[in-house]
């Protein structure tokens, strides 16, 4: 039972914040786009956070949030995304899918941490 | 280097004219050219410089080269068979055209010209290498954000980067490369990068530590494309506008020969090239490991339209949530 959903197409990425959020005591599932994403949710209750990209084949990182509070009606989980968009544009689309916050590649581990651990709790 | 313009380009200069060296290398300094000269003149040692070099911009090449009558015509053929995007300029002892030769050989060169009157190849240079101009606080830009990238990646490295240059050559350097689309109001192309898979396999790995055992080439894929897509994202955050302007939706077909390691965009503008040097520093004997960059804005470039966006990292840094 994961805590924590990892969503990133890059195997480098995926690895990095898996290994990094596990070494800090959380459980994490990794998936590798927005449909496997959905899935790894539908399949697991105990996901409480969401932590994804946004550019990624079959399913981006958006149309995923999307669909989390559309088709899966999970208003629980939060969402993060990581990614290396930054404009106004998307993060308007992703706060009206009701995303929790947006990362800026690259990830940052030690700075964000705390307000992870946070969010899984919360 | 050519007042205002931060970029250069290599060309190989296959020229028998040791008394007039210190001419030609000034010139080639004022037109912002680094000349590459080869040891031996031989037919076969030339064609090994050009399979060893795939990042020129042209050649400079003596009729007689090699002290044979016609040396430099015969070995023009030769090149231009096998590299036939590489423009050719042709040094004569008399004229400054390509009178008396046949038709078929004048056609490989852009201009014929000779050491008593060099303004003639200028012009042409400013035309068929440097016909593109790459703004250089863009240029300056993109190599700020791909050094960053590659600090990310090889955190192990210290990164090296080469004044950047105009490439005319359609040769791709290295087995494993990455291609990404850019696009925007200004400009629509293209992003590469190049490496050799060997050399890079051997940084990722000794970056890894113990893990680095059973890496394979997929971990290499990953990490260049990573690499990619952090340049690519930034590339967008500083340059492309985010007002949503209907962009062009035409293409072109990209020609990919894996025999001739050759890539052509449909276009003989020159592409943008830089090269960045890792150096490991838990491992000084390792050899240094390149890795190429090209831009090819092939289906449209307009730099007088490029608006650097304000930055918006001010608030929040890289790597940091902005919370919602």
């Amino acid at each position: 039972m994961a805590q924590v959903l990892m969503v990133d197409d890059s195997s480098t990425v995926r690895n990095e914040v898996c290994d990094f959020l596990k070494s800090n005591g959380l459980t994490v599932t990794p998936a590798i786009d927005g449909k496997d994403g959905l899935d790894k949710l539908r399949a697991d209750p105990a996901i409480r956070l969401v932590i994804s990209d946004v550019n990624m084949p079959n399913m981006d990182g958006l149309t995923m949030a999307e669909k989390i509070r559309g088709e899966l009606k999970n208003a629980a989980v939060h969402v993060i995304m990581l990614t290396t968009e930054n404009s106004p544009a998307m993060k308007e689309r992703g706060k009206a899918a009701g995303i929790k916050g947006w990362i800026v590649k690259p990830f940052n581990g030690g700075a964000v941490l705390a307000t992870l651990k946070k969010l899984v709790t919360a | 280097m050519r007042e205002g313009n931060s970029v250069v380009s290599k060309v190989l200069v296959l020229d028998d004219a040791d008394v007039h060296f210190a001419s030609l290398k000034a010139f080639c300094d004022e037109c912002g050219l680094i000349g590459i000269r080869p040891q031996q003149k031989s037919m076969s040692r030339i064609m090994a410089i050009l399979k060893s070099n795939v990042d020129l911009g042209g050649i400079l090449l003596y009729e007689h080269f090699g002290a044979r009558t016609g040396g430099g015509i015969e070995l023009a053929r030769e090149i231009h068979a096998s590299r036939p995007e590489l423009p050719l300029f042709l040094r004569r002892d008399g004229v400054a055209n390509v009178a008396g030769l046949n038709e078929k050989d004048a056609a490989m060169f852009r201009c014929a010209y000779t050491l008593a009157d060099l303004q003639h190849l200028r012009v042409t240079l400013e035309a068929s290498i440097f016909s593109r101009v790459y703004p250089t606080d863009l240029v300056r830009g993109i190599t700020e954000m791909t050094r960053a990238s590659l600090q990310t990646l090889f955190a192990n490295c210290d990164i090296d980067v080469e004044t950047p240059y105009l490439v005319k050559d359609r040769i791709i350097y290295g087995e494993v490369f990455t291609l990404i689309a850019i696009e925007s109001h200004w400009c629509r192309g293209y992003m590469m990068f190049q490496a050799e898979e060997d050399a890079l396999m051997g940084v990722v790995r000794r970056g890894a530590g113990e893990e680095g055992e059973a890496m394979t080439f997929r971990e290499l894929n990953s990490v260049l494309g990573e690499t990619t897509n952090l340049v690519w994202g930034s590339f967008k955050n500083r340059y492309v506008g985010h007002e949503t302007a209907s962009l062009s939706q035409t293409q072109v077909p990209i020609i990919i020969n894996h025999q001739r390691r050759f890539i052509s965009f449909g276009s003989d503008d020159p592409q943008l090239c830089l090269k960045y040097t890792l150096r490991e520093r838990d491992y000084p004997d390792a050899p240094p490991t390149p890795i190429y960059q090209r831009f090819v804005f092939n289906l449209n470039w307009s730099p007088d339209q490029l608006r650097e966006n304000p930055s918006v990292e001010s608030l929040f840094d890289s790597g940091e949530l902005e919370l919602f």
